[in-house]
């Protein structure tokens, strides 16, 4: 085993150089400008505004990973920004199409209630035993119709993994938002077992919408619903069902990310996390520890938002299914023996090639999907301010 | 570098091609395969495909399949009724209709149209054959009884009588 | 001969209710499995005594209402007030029979017994008869066409074995249920697994509440 002493460091020790940096962010900003500005977008001033300081921001941060060798810094930048931008396009778009956030029956019977990759778990066994689709939307007759979104789904999935979580979920951005307001926690153990409450979650909601034929999450448990739609209330159930909404998404999107500085929806409640949990095993780009650099300090279980790290895991070298490559533990890491790697690659070896090759993938997908989510936001605010 | 780690640099770069047509051909291909796996959305909201078409004049009343809610889904069977299109309406509407195709009439429906599409809608259903059950004054009670408006059509379900 | 043709039918339905018998007591009957140790013996026996019990309650309820002629015209409020007992019944059994699990597991689930609810030994009860027992009361669609059909025969002996043959059919379904057996057992498991019945209890627990109040428990 290589002492410490001549163990190189393997991130950067400088940032690199400017120019370098410019380079490597060239491909991205190739990118951004093909996916924000390609034929089919909105040509008015108020969208190319919109387009370009998305394409600007996208680029900009990721030259900022290149310059820095830190990732988490700037994606979180991203993703907040992803998070509270959401709302405000989509809740627009509700507002016009049909004059408020509730969704009417009418809307679920044409069909048009907009497909929400929430809701994809609680789908499959219904749609396996009797080729029906448990959800109010159109296969194939609109924007955001099933067959369009899985699709979508599907490709991000193959590419990113449970990396969703981090790149292109535009919920999760609140919660991050949150968690980085205050400067320490206030709650600082927190339980283990608390993990596993989405994996329950999962399975309950998948048993409950078999054996009721709904979307059993949307219909009694998504926090998201509060900024987004729900359908609306036409008795005192639907009340209830709605405060259900309101308070777990004021409990875990907004006071306990305050208190505690981590992801708790997502780490704690939220099912379609579990599910994509699944997908890391087929997933090429992890986090690994490196057993000959650590020194079992633990900055890297505190600095993981998702609960990703425990002490078993990194003394066998390893994150835990939850990992969304975030990268926070990476950065944290005082030792460089938290690292970034590709399956079947000998860890700790070129960890900056592996990383690379995993950025460029998750920043397209970012650039490509939150991207175009961003610039919807910046256009709505545009919009009321002129 | 071991055959495992060319591997492993292959699928990295396969995962980096996948993000690169993600938007150009990955997306529409997984889509299109997701469409021909011949799922539908579930009836108790689509109502069902359509089977007739009574032409009544200026508008017609399109009849669907009668819809059977899955056996542990809460609502009734019922049938979709639409009348289109909704500005080729009277301001009253008195129609007898045979659902079942059999020559005989089976219902009689009664709703008024509003000038603003915007005002909620109401309907009497008058069963003339067993097979239906009676609606007075409703409006949109659930997936199984109701009149809506949807696009430039008038939707009334009427529920069946028996499961 | 004739008896062939009734009680075919009533296998027939048996086997056609099946999945909705299958989708209506998975909620009850995988977190409970899950609760168990590996093993398809220990599954089989675990759904054998659900199943049964839950026989025993389709049989009492269908002896009972084919002997008062209620079933065919129970009016639906009271369908839905005994509906509504019954699941707050179960919510309430569930999330006992999660809280046990705790108990009997502990660290090491090494317990090769089914879980018992009840604290004194002659009011133990398997927990997998009771959950089947409550499950059996659901009147449940299929339930409810076979307690029709049931009622149109002669007797209240050709009801019952009318029930029996249609339970029959229904079980079949339930036999992939045994392969939760292979799944690996360890403390996260069990943690997941006693989670997802308290969930699935409060669910139960609210459906129940809101049919006993006269509503029904959607809002649309």
């Amino acid at each position: 085993m290589a002492s410490k002493a001549c163990t190189p460091r393997l991130a950067p020790a400088t940032p690199r150089s400017v120019l370098r940096a410019l380079l490597l962010t060239l491909p991205i900003a190739v990118w951004s400008l093909l996916m924000l500005f390609h034929p089919g977008t909105p040509t008015d001033a108020k969208s190319r505004i919109a387009e370009a300081v998305t394409a600007l921001f996208m680029t900009g941060l990721f030259f900022m990973m290149m310059r820095t060798g830190k990732t988490y810094r700037w994606r979180r930048c991203f993703f907040v920004a992803l998070g509270f931008l959401f709302p405000v396009g989509f809740i627009y778009n509700m507002v016009l199409a049909r004059g408020t956030m509730g969704i009417p029956i009418e809307e679920m019977i044409a069909g048009r209630t907009p497909f929400c990759f929430l809701a994809i778990p609680l789908l499959i066994v219904p749609a396996a035993l009797t080729k029906t689709l448990v959800f109010p939307g159109s296969i194939a007759a609109s924007r955001h119709a099933i067959a369009t979104m899985v699709g979508l789904w599907l490709a991000l999935t193959l590419v990113l993994g449970k990396g969703w979580c981090a790149y292109a979920c535009f919920f999760g951005g609140i919660e991050e938002g949150m968690a980085a307001v205050p400067k320490r926690a206030k709650i600082r153990k927190i339980d283990p077992r608390w993990r596993l409450v989405p994996w329950a979650v999962l399975l309950a909601m998948v048993l409950l919408s078999l054996a009721l034929f709904e979307p059993a999450y949307c219909m009694w448990l998504c926090p998201f619903k509060a900024v987004t739609e729900y359908v609306t209330a036409r008795n005192a159930v639907g009340v209830v069902q709605n405060a259900i909404f309101i308070v777990l998404f004021a409990g875990l999107v907004i006071v306990l990310p305050l208190l505690t500085k981590k992801r708790t929806q997502c780490s704690f409640f939220c099912p379609f996390g579990a599910f994509q949990s699944i997908f890391n095993k087929i997933s090429i780009f992890e986090v690994k520890i490196d057993r000959t650099r650590c020194k079992s300090c633990g900055v890297c279980q505190n600095a993981c938002p998702n609960l990703s790290l425990s002490k078993e895991s990194i003394a066998q070298g390893e994150t835990l299914l939850s990992c969304m490559k975030c990268g926070a533990c990476v950065d944290a890491c005082p030792q460089d023996a938290a690292v970034w790697h590709i399956k079947g690659t000998e860890i700790a070896w070129k960890p900056e090639r592996a990383r690379l090759m995993f950025l460029y993938a998750a920043w397209a997908m970012a650039v490509m999907f939150g991207g175009s989510i961003i610039a919807q936001g910046l256009f709505t605010i545009l919009h009321f301010l002129a | 570098m071991t055959l495992r780690a060319k591997l492993g640099y292959t699928a990295a770069a396969l995962t980096m091609l996948a993000a690169l047509l993600t938007p150009f051909r990955l997306m529409d291909s997984f889509a299109k395969g997701f469409a021909a796996l011949g799922l539908h959305v579930d009836e108790m909201y689509s109502g069902g495909p359509k089977l007739r078409t009574v032409a009544m004049g200026p508008y017609s009343i399109a009849v669907h399949k009668p819809v059977f809610p899955h056996m542990l889904q809460s609502g009734n069977p019922f049938v979709q009724l639409d009348w289109s299109p909704a500005s080729a309406l009277p301001q009253h509407v008195s129609d007898v209709v045979d659902v079942d195709g059999d020559g005989r009439p089976d219902i009689r429906v009664d709703f008024d149209v509003p000038k603003d599409p915007k005002t909620p809608l109401r309907v009497n259903v008058e069963p003339l054959n067993r097979r239906y059950e009676a609606m007075q004054n409703e409006g949109k009670e659930g997936f199984s009884r109701l009149i809506v408006r949807v696009d430039n059509a008038v939707l009334v379900r009427v529920p069946l009588a028996n499961r | 001969m004739v008896a062939v043709v009734i009680f075919g039918e009533a296998l027939t339905l048996g086997l056609v209710s099946g999945p909705a018998c299958m989708a209506s007591c998975g909620p009850v009957l995988v977190p409970s499995l899950l609760t168990e140790q590996t093993g398809f013996r220990r599954h089989l026996r675990f759904l054998s005594a659900f199943l049964g019990a839950r026989l025993l309650g389709y049989l009492a309820f269908a002896a009972a209402a084919w002997e008062i002629g209620a079933l065919v015209s129970m009016r639906p409020a009271s369908r839905m007030l005994l509906m509504g007992a019954v699941n707050v019944l179960l919510a309430c059994v569930l999330l006992w029979y999660a809280y046990s699990a705790r108990q009997i597991c502990g660290s090491s689930c090494s317990s090769a017994k089914l879980v018992n609810i009840g604290t004194t030994k002659d009011r133990r009860v398997a927990g997998a008869a009771v959950l089947g027992f409550l499950t059996g009361f659901s009147l449940c669609p299929p339930f409810v066409a076979a307690g029709v059909r049931a009622a149109e025969l002669g007797s209240v002996t050709q009801a019952l074995l009318f029930f029996i043959f249609f339970f029959v059919g229904t079980s079949v379904w339930f036999v992939p249920f045994i392969g939760i057996g292979c799944i690996a057992r360890n403390q996260a498991v069990l943690t997941v697994a006693r989670m997802t019945m308290t969930l699935i209890a409060l669910y139960y627990l609210f459906l129940g509440i809101a049919m006993l109040m006269g509503r029904k428990a959607y809002g649309f």
